[in-house]
């Protein structure tokens, strides 16, 4: 049932569109490439499904300038669960920001599959985080207006038209129904967020992020809100979603017990990767 | 998918965006009312003086009138051809009319307008507005035997005779009086009393034939018989005839001072031939029916009466060849004809160097109160669509707090990949959602509020005992109201144009909005 939900031949009109997508993304990337010098940096395409190279990014406050990150280098291969630690201000939830397109570095490159990503042009990265990362945030940040089962639609919705998303709407309805009861949320579908606990709303988000069938979760202190019990709950779906369908994940967490619970870790200390362990 | 259904949810669940709906379906409600009523007003205003000035006036600026009325006739026929409806002429002058009421004299300045009975019909509605339905169908100056509009009180033959019977009557029993005191003391009647006796016929100083004053003395006519004779006939307007007030129940009521079957006196110029002064004629007539057009202007001081008779009061039909003139012309165009071309022909064939006539379509003529009105309603539109704009800005305000209240799923949102134009297409659609629900709604109210216009009128009057509507000032006994559902389509799109110009701004922020800084507003 898990497998049938999140493998790729549940989702028909995936692989074509990750075809088309990355297809153009390199089209994009060889315009770039052609136009500016490579950065001196070689990355094995078949081997990191995302990595950053020299990443650099500093903050303004009025006249100050607060460097965050100042030179990040790592790799994340496929299937890998990797958690992000550091204290607070150590650039983690930045760094993540960066992987997953939100945000844009001031220096270095962000590559996925061996494409270079940080310099797409918006409407590409917009569609990078609707089919192929899955993003779960510390406050889940559903939207009240929706229903549970609505709120796992809006990646459904966002990716297609009006007409297109009518037309496919039972199955994706199916789909993300299948992914609710997934998270035993199955019974809530109805339910405004308002109604459900912390621990519901982040295993909703993580329906959510779940419902394009990502190849990549960034997940940002996905238990930073919530109490011990739901906490390991949510990791444990977390784990079993790495292990069962070799979803490659990034977490970023400042609890040593929860990153402990991912294959590896990369502390940031000060805007540097100090230890990969 | 998802701008449609965040929109939607917005709609119903911010009820701060009730009152810019509010304020929407108030502007479209008041636009649509006073459209409707400026502009049944003003069809209601059309139609009248369009039936009663015909399409085209062709006038002369001279007392005498266009001479020999019959040659312009057959020369605008040339030159308007198959354009040419129906042409009648007139002769109008200014003229004083008097009549007693109860020993009283009552003058009105009147325009004396002479007419043909036979085709003047074919040129404008003036028959519709007649009160006699005999006189509707077929126009004519004899006096009817009854059966005028019910607002009047027995009027005709019958109440002719009836006056002259009370009339024969006070004045024998006042003589019988007079004469019996007489016989008691023995003595003559003094002089100076004999006088106070209303004469049997209180006209009989001024000839039945007038015209003959001015061309040797006065014949000696025949015994008149008021009771079974009348005069020329005169048909008046309703308003120089009565004075309209309210009745103790609030009802609107016509107090006729003359009637059908009274008889006035009529004093107006005589067209004098060339190097004389005019000079005042006077003539009686009988009253045949009361003219009703509703436009004041017209029904209190238009009189109207043969036009025969006048040309041959004022002297303006030629005693050698009996050529006649008229002061005006009256035209009538093919349905679809352009009045300013038309009028345009007319004035290249009669040029104002060679020719002292006015030639004139019935909108030149009322030309400053239409302009007046179309102004108003203009200036109207105008501050109520600002009232709507008022809304607009209230969108605007709504929008922007909307924005910031929703700023992080606005991040969250693009975190999920919406584009900038999804998150934008929200609130576009959103105020799209405003206008037209405040529209539509706004449409409803003001449809049925002219619907029941008058009975809303009376209900406001009822509640405030003040009276909104006044008949006896606008002449309309009912609030004038015309739908017209292109004006009503305009202020629709104008009103959801508005709202959707108010929610770009809003729109274009929540746009613009950084995923990150959006994901981390508190």
């Amino acid at each position: 049932m898990t497998h049938s939900v999140l493998s790729p031949q549940s989702h028909p009109s995936r692989s074509a569109s990750r075809r088309h997508l990355l297809h153009s993304l390199q089209a994009v990337d060889a315009i770039e490439r052609s136009e500016q010098p490579a950065v001196a940096v070689e990355h094995d395409p078949n081997a990191a499904l995302i990595s950053a190279t020299g990443v650099y990014k500093s903050y303004r406050k009025g006249k100050l300038i607060i460097p965050v990150l100042k030179g990040v280098d790592f790799a994340i291969q496929p299937g890998e669960f990797v958690a992000i630690v550091g204290q607070s201000g150590s650039g983690k939830s930045t760094l993540l920001h960066l992987l997953g397109t939100l945000d844009e570095a001031d220096a270095g490159e962000i590559h996925f599959e061996g494409n270079r990503i940080d310099n797409l042009p918006s409407k590409a990265k917009d569609v990078l985080r609707n089919k192929y990362f899955g993003m779960i945030f510390q406050f889940y940040h559903l939207l009240p207006e929706l229903s549970t089962l609505e709120n796992v639609l809006v990646p459904s919705m966002i990716g297609q038209g009006i007409l297109g998303y009518w037309w496919s709407r039972h199955h994706h309805v199916r789909r993300a129904t299948e992914l609710l009861e997934m998270v035993g949320l199955g019974h809530r579908l109805t339910h405004k967020p308002k109604e459900l606990s912390g621990g519901e709303m982040q295993r909703a988000a993580i329906a959510r992020a779940l419902v394009s069938a990502p190849q990549l979760l960034l997940a940002d202190e996905p238990t930073g809100n919530l109490d011990r019990q739901s906490g390991t709950e949510v990791m444990r779906m977390l784990r079993c979603l790495n292990r069962e369908q070799n979803l490659t994940i990034i977490m970023v967490t400042h609890d040593s017990t929860i990153a402990g619970m991912a294959d590896r870790t990369v502390r940031l200390v000060e805007g540097l990767v100090e230890r990969v362990g | 998918m998802f701008k449609l259904i965040l929109s939607w949810r917005y709609l119903r669940t911010r009820y701060i965006a009730l009152a810019s709906i509010i304020s929407v379906t108030l502007g479209v409600a008041t636009l649509i009312v006073v459209n409707s009523v400026m502009a049944g007003f003003s069809l209601e205003m059309h139609r009248r003086l369009h039936g009663i000035l015909s399409d085209l006036i062709f006038e002369s600026v001279s007392l005498g009138g266009l001479p020999d009325a019959q040659w312009h006739k057959d020369e605008i026929g040339k030159v308007l051809g198959d354009d040419l409806v129906g042409i009648t002429a007139t002769v109008q002058v200014p003229a004083m009319l008097s009549f007693q009421v109860r020993g009283q004299w009552i003058t009105r300045q009147v325009n004396l307008i002479g007419i043909d009975q036979e085709t003047y019909a074919d040129v404008g509605d003036f028959s519709q507005y007649l009160l006699h339905p005999e006189n509707r169908r077929a126009l004519s100056f004899l006096l009817r035997e009854n059966g005028y509009d019910e607002r009047l009180p027995e009027s005709g033959w019958e109440h002719r005779r009836l006056r002259v019977e009370y009339q024969r009557a006070f004045e024998d029993q006042l003589r019988q009086i007079e004469t019996s005191r007489q016989a008691a003391r023995g003595e003559p009647l003094p002089a100076d009393l004999a006088g106070m006796f209303p004469p049997s016929d209180p006209y009989s100083s001024i000839p039945a034939d007038p015209y003959s004053t001015t061309h040797g003395e006065p014949q000696q006519a025949e015994r008149f018989d008021e009771a079974k004779e009348q005069f020329t006939g005169v048909i008046l307007g309703l308003m120089i005839a009565s004075v309209r007030h309210r009745d103790p129940d609030g009802q609107v009521r016509d107090h006729f001072l003359c009637r059908p079957g009274d008889d006035v006196n009529l004093t107006f110029p005589t067209s004098p031939p060339s190097g004389h002064a005019p000079t005042a004629q006077s003539a009686r007539f009988t009253v045949v029916d009361l003219y009703e057009s509703k436009m004041s202007e017209y029904d209190s001081t238009f009189a109207f009466v043969p036009i025969e008779e006048l040309q041959r009061l004022r002297g303006m039909i030629d005693p050698e060849t009996g050529v006649t003139s008229a002061t005006s012309l009256l035209i009538r165009l093919r349905p679809g004809t352009n009045l300013a071309q038309a009028r345009d022909r007319l004035m290249d064939r009669f040029p104002a160097d060679q020719y002292a006539y006015r030639i004139q379509t019935w909108r030149d003529m009322q030309g400053p109160l239409l302009a007046a009105v179309q102004m108003e309603t203009t200036i109207l539109n105008i501050l109520l669509f600002l009232i709507i704009a008022v809304a607009g800005f209230g969108i605007l305000a709504t929008f922007f707090m909307i924005v910031v209240e929703k700023t992080r799923d606005i991040g969250v949102l693009k975190a999920l990949g919406a584009p900038s134009s999804g998150v934008m297409s929200i609130f576009l659609s959103y105020g799209f959602s405003l206008g037209t629900v405040g529209s539509g709604v706004g449409m409803v109210l003001g449809l049925l509020f002219v619907h029941y216009i008058n009975e809303i009128a009376a209900g406001l009057e009822w509640l405030t005992g003040r009276e909104v509507f006044d008949p006896t000032v606008y002449y309309f006994q009912e609030i004038p109201t015309e739908i017209e559902p292109q004006m009503v389509v305009l202020v629709l799109i104008g009103a959801t144009a508005i709202a959707v110009l108010a929610s770009v701004l809003p729109a274009l922020r929540a746009a613009r909005l950084h995923p990150v800084e959006a994901l981390r507003y508190e």
